[in-house]
Formats: C-alpha cells, sequence, structure tokens
C-alpha cells in the first residue's frame, strides 16, 4: 500500500473518530468518513459504525486490502467538534485540500476547547431554573432551582466525571434531592418537586435519547438500541437517586412530603 | 405565557451551552426551543401531553431542518438542545416518587404517561426526518 492511500484513510478515520466521540449520530459518521475518502478518489471504501466503535476496510485497484479497527468509549456531547468537522468536510468536497492539511486541522478540531467550566456551571444552573419555571415552579421555586442546578454542575465537573455512569448519575440525583430538601427547610414556601425536577434536568439523557431515535430511524438497529438502553439506564438511575433521598428524608428524618 | 416563552428559550440556550454548540448558533436553538414550548403549551390542554409533545416534536425537528440547511451545519445541533424540553423529567421524578410513597397505581399511571411522551417524541423524530431532504432546500441556492 501507498503511504498516500494508508494517509487518506488515517484521516478519514480520524475524522469518524472525532464524530463519533463528540455526539453524532451512526450515519453522519459513516457518511463523512467515505465522503472524505471519496474526496481523494477512493471509491472501495466500508465502513460499519456502532455506538463505540469503527470498523474500516479499503481495497485498492491492486486488490490490497487494509483494515482499522478502533474502540471509541462514549464521551459528552460536544457538539461544536460535529459542527467543525462537517464544516471541514464540505470544504474537502468544495475545494481539494492537500491530505496533511486535512490532517492538521482535524487535530486542531479534536483540540478544540469547550465552554469554560464555570459557564457550564452558570447554564446549568440557568437552564434548571427556567424548566423548573416551565414545568409549574414558581420564581422561588426556579431560584432554588437555578441554585441546585450549578451545585450539581459543580459536582458533575469535578467529582462524577472519575465515577462510573451509573454511580455518578445516582450520587447526582441524590444531591439534587438532598439540596433541595436543606432550601425547603430553610424555606418552607417552596414547592420541592418543582425543584428537584427543575434541578435533575441537566442529568437527563437527552443527547442519548435524541441520537438512539435517529439511529433507529436511519435504520441503525443495533447502535439506536444500545443509546435507548443507556438512556434508559440513566434515567432509571436518576429516580434511584431521588428516589433513596426521599424515602430517607420521609421514612427517618420525618420530613413532610411536599 | 410570554414568562414561558422566555424562560424556553434561556433554557434552551443554556442547554446547548452545556453541549458545547458554537455562539453562533444560539438564538436559532433558543427560538426553536421557545417555539417548541409554544406548541406544547397550547396543545397540551385541548389535546393532552402526548399529543402536545408530538406536535412540538413534529415543529421541531421541522425547524430544525430547516435551520440545518440554512446554516448549513448538522441538524443535531439544534435539534438536541430544541428537543431538550420535551424530555420527561418530569415524569421520570413522579413516577420514582409515587413508587417510593408506594402509591403503586399512581406509578403506573405516571410511567406510562411518561413511555408514552417519549414514544410520542420518537413518533415526531421519525416522521420528519422521513420528508425528503430536497423539501428543506426550497428557497436557498441549492434549488
Amino acid at each position: 500500500m501507498k503511504n498516500q492511500e494508508k494517509e487518506i484513510l488515517d484521516v478519514a478515520f480520524l475524522a469518524g473518530n472525532i464524530l463519533l466521540e463528540s455526539g453524532a449520530e451512526i450515519f453522519r459518521v459513516e457518511e463523512t468518513v467515505e465522503r472524505i475518502a471519496r474526496a481523494y478518489g477512493i471509491e472501495e471504501y466500508h465502513s460499519f459504525v456502532l455506538t463505540n466503535g469503527i470498523f474500516a476496510t479499503y481495497a485498492n485497484a491492486q486488490g490490497e486490502i487494509f483494515a482499522k479497527v478502533k474502540n471509541i468509549p462514549v464521551s459528552n456531547a460536544r457538539l461544536n467538534k460535529v459542527a467543525a468537522v462537517n464544516q471541514l468536510s464540505r470544504e474537502i468536497e468544495r475545494h481539494k485540500y492537500p491530505v496533511e492539511e486535512v490532517k492538521k486541522r482535524l487535530i486542531a478540531i479534536r483540540q478544540m476547547e469547550g465552554k469554560k467550566k464555570l459557564t457550564q456551571i452558570i447554564a446549568s444552573g440557568l437552564g434548571a431554573g427556567c424548566f423548573c419555571y416551565l414545568f409549574g415552579g414558581t420564581f422561588g421555586d426556579a431560584f432554588s432551582a437555578f441554585l441546585t442546578g450549578m451545585v450539581l454542575y459543580c459536582y458533575v465537573l469535578y467529582v462524577s466525571c472519575y465515577q462510573s455512569k451509573i454511580i455518578a448519575n445516582m450520587s447526582g440525583a441524590a444531591l439534587v434531592a438532598v439540596v433541595s430538601i436543606l432550601l425547603f427547610q430553610m424555606f418552607p414556601q417552596l414547592h420541592l418537586s418543582n425543584v428537584i425536577i427543575g434541578a435533575i434536568m441537566p442529568l437527563l439523557p437527552g443527547v442519548t435519547f435524541t441520537n438512539g431515535i435517529r439511529d433507529i430511524a436511519d435504520g441503525d438497529y443495533l447502535s439506536g438500541t444500545v443509546r435507548l438502553l443507556d438512556a434508559l439506564l440513566v434515567a432509571v438511575c436518576i429516580a434511584a437517586g431521588v428516589g433513596a433521598v426521599i424515602i430517607a428524608y420521609h421514612n427517618w428524618l420525618g420530613g413532610i412530603m411536599l | 405565557m410570554i414568562w414561558e416563552l422566555i424562560a424556553a428559550f434561556f433554557g434552551t440556550i443554556a442547554f446547548s451551552v452545556i453541549f458545547h454548540v458554537p455562539k453562533k448558533f444560539y438564538p436559532y436553538c433558543g427560538l426553536i426551543g421557545a417555539v417548541g414550548w409554544a406548541v406544547y403549551y397550547l396543545l397540551r390542554e385541548p389535546a393532552g401531553v402526548v399529543m402536545g409533545t408530538l406536535g412540538a416534536t413534529i415543529v421541531i425537528v421541522f425547524i430544525s431542518r430547516i435551520f440545518a440547511v440554512r446554516k448549513e451545519c448538522p441538524v443535531t445541533i439544534f435539534l438536541i438542545s430544541g428537543i431538550f424540553s420535551l424530555v420527561p423529567g418530569a415524569g421520570v421524578y413522579w413516577t420514582a416518587y409515587y413508587l417510593v410513597v408506594n402509591e403503586t397505581s399512581m406509578a403506573g399511571v405516571k410511567g406510562m404517561e411518561t413511555l408514552k411522551v417519549a414514544l410520542a417524541i420518537v413518533l415526531g423524530i421519525v416522521l420528519v426526518f422521513e420528508l425528503p431532504q430536497k423539501i428543506f432546500h426550497i428557497g436557498t441556492k441549492d434549488q
């Protein structure tokens, strides 16, 4: 295999890798990888993408076969990277960049900074507060959800990122319930349920759920099922975390429900 | 109603920040969230929560696809942020709540409702993604 061909495959594969780990649908990953390969004149390129891995093979004119397999662990949604890779693949189709330059740009995209942690924490609080209000909370409830949402995201960014998914979601939801109950103890006019509902919003598996549905709609049943199962698991963990704290509050501390 | 629209607008933007959506798309994400919530709000009384969710999902996915074509970016960016307001977080909470206070029948009711809302979102997304891509290019330079 010529060096140039190998380079093209690596670049296409890297693009797929970034897309998959940043929360793109399976269909987009397969399409982008094949599109980049085709833009450089490689027709016999086939990829098979799952939620946590890419399998790609390529056969050149001499009949030599090249294959690459990589496990790609699922991480958080980084939609800026999805947008950037998508933009790059469009540009490649229009004006053929040299492969080296594409590689450089992909590596730059991979290292792209996300939003600052403080910004994310404030956004989490704001989202929690707004949705608490939408689900019927008062302004007081919304403000409590704002505070709880910020506490939650500090926990998510600094502590629970080192834990397994199950424990991270259960403990995060439990933390939300504990903080909400503390606020409720201080200000009894709050509606405890509304505060909790708003503040658990940042934990909800919206990305996984939406992508799972889209994968199934595209016919990628295997990946879609895995993602929906993942979303269900997260939802159950959140319910368990909140539920455990409510049981403790109700039974052992004699708290008044609602 | 006006306060709810503002809350939906900024709530949706807040979640698009968490998902690292590029800054220039914030207003579009917020708009989609607000419109989706308005549809849900208007349909919820006459048609129920499930139909409200279905209607809102259809509108959200439709607008997301329009914006994706106009802005030349993946539809995921608008869709994920916009749909977030419909994900049945409250349903999950109430199901868990009634389970732990031993009101099993209410837990069943809320659990079924949560499932139905989730299915409504599924149906809405699948329906609108079946529409051919051409429709969304009408009026753009590709047409």
